[in-house]
């Protein structure tokens, strides 16, 4: 019945919706590898970075992408002040519970001002490419989808180069790795900790827009996308970039494939299954680090 | 720890919280039922989330009722006043919005919110309250197996009936040319899920075999996956049972996948204005059902859509139309009966529109026990790069173009 | 950090004798007895009593709420599925298998409590953060299921529950639930003050403050966490189910939501979380608050700027709950602190004289101060 074709197309869209997961559960890692905190207001900024984008787009009449000169920049400041500001005031010994709670409130209170200025209508930016496709191997490609995988890769493969080859980045993966030992050899760690968080809330920025390129957003969405990331986080091992970008990859490519067989919201129930079987059998993750074993 | 300062503590908190609760509660209380007093009609509305763009069609038309019926003098020489609240789309909010209308505000009149998923819980507490409901959008046959007695919908034709002409006209067809596939894409929503199974139900029955048959939950944006099985599956005839933005988006996917249909249809989202510019122009042959058009000749519409237009600077579109048919059946039920407030008058109201038919915009409505309407709506299509009535056959502005010209 | 009310209990629980403390929470206790049992007699129309029931329902949830989160520190977000797996199971019993209301709702409670031991031992094998993280996901799973298995469920469109007393009508029967809720609420208090004083509460405690600590002097940690974790889970959900009987319509989006989790929350730590009548008097003022917000601001996503306020401020300041904080500054202010044991015998007595004073006088006070009491209407 399943055609040939259909799961080509499926593999396809897959691969495009994975590739968004991936740059966005490495920001959510990220924070978590630097302080051991659960950012639940990450993809709250996504949906900010979105409506900047969808704002920029039908009242300035600039392209979405361009948006991106100003709200990178902007998440990133956020993101380090963020840290600096609030996370690191809290009792080191119910960081994790009460930083939780902390960006719980963040989200929240960007979903209300953002329903206060937008209204809780769904908006979608509508581009003249909009619906332009191209053709490949008999499967369909949406220009919008390829550009929002493009935007995801670049920024990952810079998220890369920033940790494997800078001195930044050695820094900052010492921190992660061993914040007191980082200290002893002389990195500011509070510093490192605060551009660390700088960087991922500059992936959301990157990540909302390629959201808004295609898809409708409304000031609650954020909910139906910290799940997800939240369960590819685990899946991946708490705390390990790579370990994110590869389960993002593989449950995107099920969860595609799996609307198939199955309609839409049940396919989507394969991050929650993911996670607590990974929970259950193997909580340091299946792909990451020794760090996720304690927490 | 002292025992008095606990018990200050204590003391204090729990004052300052029961201060807090009256104050909460003690607001509003206008609305009694002295003679020049205005009649108070109260309305829940879904101005923000999900429903917030027919929700807010709908308040035009009730504004717009407001206006036109206080420029002639009011209703029994009172003006009318209406008080809106807003629900956000959420069912736990419609309740409690008229729970505070009739209990607290003691609004003399309440009408129907928007959506049918909105009109059940509210008609429930409307009939504990014994207060008659009229309401403009709760079209899905399940509100009417509720066993309400005192709810009445506005409107030509419940939500499974809608596609009947198009229905009609598919099977008429001769066999070469009849689509023999089709596919269904449904919002999880009684009113929009109602039209497009109310079409499969019958195309069914006349031998169009369904290949695809998704539902999805409201709030859904991605789409991608829905378009492709329906693209894959190269059904002669897509039906999308959709509310305004899912329609949309799901149009969006298909169009991205290079599916070309011999027939659309898609409930709602293409009678919108903004319809044409959401999806890039590409509206070609895309086909909905109305209940409602502002050429109809009736002498109430020709006022209503003039009248509506010097308002709003746009003419009306089905939305406001409901509205402000639900506000027509109100005050002919008021004129008839001679009282507009809580308390025995309601009965009487309820009566009176029970065994009456009432001319509207839509044309004269009429109720069954169960307060459906005994009616059908037309068929428009996108044709030229307008919306145009193209069934039943003796209402239509121009033919039907079957097959699709390509999108 | 001992919080305000330990040592006041522990040394209560020693002495037989009625100390200050005890009479004091005597009165207290009096008067939040009196104040439930009239209120619906006080309400001027069945709005306002249906708004105090939806605040007693989050009263009623966030002490079910404090079980996990007061006794171990574990917080959780989640308990907003628990009660809206109650409720469902509740509906569900009453329209598909037929079961009288009340024993539905019984069967759901300890349906979701049985539930809850998978889920909490997914939860809570691993410390902080994968409890939050289950706990959210949690909501945001049976959201989709009981959004998707419409067949089942209801879907999108919603699962009504008949009334448990057809012939009431409407004011009637928000009265009738207001004792059904203040009673099950009563109950939850008792057993968590039952709890509070048990040595299974001294060891919950334990892993409150240090759990590795509790964990190498012998305490089953795990097991304990799980326990309590099942009790809070059979209240939350006979709220939910409560919730369901009164309120009829049942919505996955509603039923299943974060936010309601988070308010649990925010109540609870409000109040302060290790007192028994923390949550409550949390859940008193953010539920009325969120009612005005909404009467107010209704057509304006405000109310939710001002959780998340209220809940980062709480965070950042007060994270031991702002009533005992603003009981600490109070402290501050006052002459050389007193120890229970210095009161002599003659102090006491008037004291507790005194106690009663006030609490006739605030009794008295009460019906007065409310407006036009409508008896019956």
């Amino acid at each position: 019945m399943t055609s040939g074709a259909l799961i080509f197309q499926s593999v396809i869209l897959g691969l495009l919706l994975g590739g968004l997961y991936a740059l966005l559960a490495s920001g959510l890692t990220l924070y978590f590898g630097i302080m051991r905190v659960v950012m639940i207001a990450h993809s709250a900024f996504l949906i900010l970075a979105a409506y900047l984008a969808w704002w920029s787009q039908t009242r300035l009449g600039v392209d979405p992408l361009l948006s991106l000169v100003v709200t990178v920049p902007l998440f990133f400041a956020a993101g380090v002040l963020l840290q600096r500001g609030l996370l690191s005031r809290l009792r080191p010994a119910t960081l994790t519970m009460m930083s939780v709670l902390l960006t719980f409130a963040i989200a929240v209170i960007i979903e209300g001002l953002l329903g206060y200025a937008f209204t809780g209508t769904q908006r979608r930016i509508q581009l003249g490419y909009g619906t332009a496709n191209l053709e490949l191997l008999g499967a369909r490609i949406a220009v919008v989808k390829l550009i929002a995988f493009g935007l995801a890769v670049a920024a990952l493969l810079t998220l890369y180069l920033l940790l494997k080859r800078t001195t930044f980045g050695w820094a900052l993966r010492a921190t992660i790795q061993h914040p007191d030992a980082a200290r002893l050899v002389g990195i500011d760690t509070n510093r490192v900790a605060g551009y660390g968080f700088g960087i991922g809330l500059a992936t959301a920025a990157v990540g909302g827009t390629a959201l808004a390129l295609d898809t409708t957003i409304y000031p609650s969405l954020h909910w139906h996308w910290i799940g997800p990331l939240m369960a590819i986080i685990v899946v991946g091992g708490l705390g390990s970039v790579p370990g994110a970008a590869a389960a993002a990859m593989v449950l995107g490519l099920t969860q595609s494939l799996l609307q198939i067989p199955l309609n839409t919201t049940w396919a989507q129930t394969i991050f929650y299954l993911a996670l607590f079987a990974t929970l259950a059998f193997r909580p340091q993750g299946f792909f990451g680090g020794r760090l996720a074993q304690r927490f | 720890m002292s025992t008095r300062l606990t018990k200050m503590r204590w003391a204090t908190a729990f004052g300052a919280t029961v201060a807090l609760a009256l104050a909460g509660c003690s607001g509003g209380g206008e609305g009694s039922t002295s003679g020049d007093d205005p009649i108070v009609v109260g309305i829940s509305l879904p101005l923000t989330g999900d429903f917030s763009e027919p929700g807010k069609g709908v308040q035009r038309g009730y504004q717009a009722w407001a206006k036109i019926v206080n420029d002639k003098g009011g209703l029994l020489g009172r003006q009318v006043e209406l008080k809106i609240l807003d629900d956000q789309s959420n069912a736990d909010r419609v309740v409690s919005d008229y729970e505070q209308l009739i209990g607290q505000d003691q609004v003399d009149i309440v009408v129907g919110p928007f959506s049918t998923r909105l009109v059940v819980p509210a008609a429930r507490v409307a009939e504990e309250y014994g207060m008659l409901f009229v309401e403009p959008a709760g079209a899905a046959k399940e509100v009417f197996e509720q066993g309400f007695k005192n709810l009445f919908y506005a409107a030509p034709a419940v939500a499974n009936d809608h596609y009947n002409h198009l229905a009609e006209y598919i099977l008429a067809l001769p066999a070469g040319q009849r689509p023999t596939t089709a596919a269904y894409a449904a919002m999880d929503d009684p009113f929009a899920q109602g039209t497009a199974y109310g079409l499969k139900e019958k195309l069914e029955a006349g031998g169009v075999r369904t290949v695809v048959d998704e539902v999805y939950p409201p709030n859904t944006t991605e789409f991608s996956g829905i378009a492709a099985k329906i693209a894959s599956s190269k059904a002669d005839l897509v039906v999308g049972g959709s509310q305004y933005q899912d329609g949309v988006n799901l149009i969006v996917a298909l169009q991205q996948l290079a599916y070309q249909p011999k027939l659309a249809a898609f409930s709602t989202a293409p009678t919108s204005p903004e319809f044409a510019a959401a999806i890039g122009n590409k509206t070609e042959g895309i086909l909905a059902p109305t209940g409602y058009t502002q050429k109809a000749p009736y002498p109430s519409n020709v006022e209503f859509v003039e009248k509506y237009t010097a308002q709003f600077g746009t003419p009306p579109e089905e939305d406001e139309a409901n509205a402000y048919t639900t506000g027509q059946v109100v005050a002919a039920a008021i004129t008839a009966v001679g009282c507009a407030e809580q308390g025995e008058c309601q009965q009487k109201l309820v009566d009176w529109v029970r065994g009456n038919t009432v001319e509207t915009v839509v044309g004269p409505l009429s109720w069954d026990a169960t307060g459906k309407p005994k009616g059908a709506h037309m068929i428009q299509q996108w044709v030229g790069g307008e919306i145009q009535i193209v069934l039943p056959a003796d209402a239509k502005e121009t033919d039907i173009v079957y097959p699709k010209p390509a999108w | 950090m001992p919080s305000a009310s330990d040592p006041a209990t522990t040394s209560a629980a020693r002495r037989p004798a009625v100390t200050p403390a005890r009479a004091a929470r005597g009165v207290l206790l009096l008067l939040v007895v009196v104040a439930a049992l009239s209120f619906p007699s006080l309400a001027p129309n069945p709005y306002v009593l249906s708004a105090g029931i939806l605040v007693l329902n989050y009263a009623l949830l966030s002490t079910s709420w404090n079980f996990v989160g007061g006794f171990t520190g574990y917080i959780s977000l989640g308990h907003g599925a628990l009660a809206g797996l109650g409720a469902y199971g509740t509906g569900l019993l009453v329209t598909k298998a037929g079961l009288p209301s009340f024993l539905a709702l019984l069967v759901a409670a300890l349906v979701v409590a049985a539930l809850a031991v998978p889920i909490g031992y997914a939860a809570l094998r691993v410390r902080g953060a994968s409890f939050v993280i289950v706990s959210i996901a949690l909501v945001l799973v049976l959201l989709l299921v009981f959004q998707s298995w419409a067949s089942f469920t209801g879907g999108s469109r919603g699962l009504t529950v008949p009334r448990p007393f057809p012939d009431l009508l409407r004011p009637e029967h928000h009265r009738v639930f207001w004792f059904l809720f203040a009673g099950l609420l009563a109950l939850a208090l008792l057993v968590w003050w039952l709890i509070d004083r048990s040595r299974f509460g001294l060891g919950l405690k334990a892993i409150r403050e240090d759990e590795d600590k509790a964990e190498s002097l012998g305490i089953p940690t795990f097991a304990y966490k799980l326990v309590v974790f099942v009790v809070s889970a059979g209240f939350t959900a006979a709220a939910g189910g409560l919730y369901a009987l009164w309120f009829g319509d049942l919505d996955p989006v509603f039923q299943f939501s974060i936010l309601t989790g988070s308010y649990l929350v925010l109540m609870a730590l409000l109040g302060g979380v290790r007192s028994l009548f923390g949550p409550l008097l949390g859940a008193l003022v953010v539920g009325t608050a969120l009612e005005y917000f909404k009467v107010e601001y209704g057509s304006t996503p405000l109310h939710l700027v001002a959780t998340g306020l209220l809940l980062a401020v709480v965070v950042l300041f007060m994270p031991d709950g702002v009533l005992p904080a603003v009981a600490a500054g109070i402290d501050r202010f006052r002459p050389a602190q007193q120890s229970i044991r210095e009161v002599t015998a003659a102090e006491l007595r008037e004291q507790r004289a005194g106690g009663a004073a006030a609490e006739t006088e605030l009794a008295g006070a009460r019906p007065g101060g409310a407006p036009a009491t409508k008896e019956g209407a």
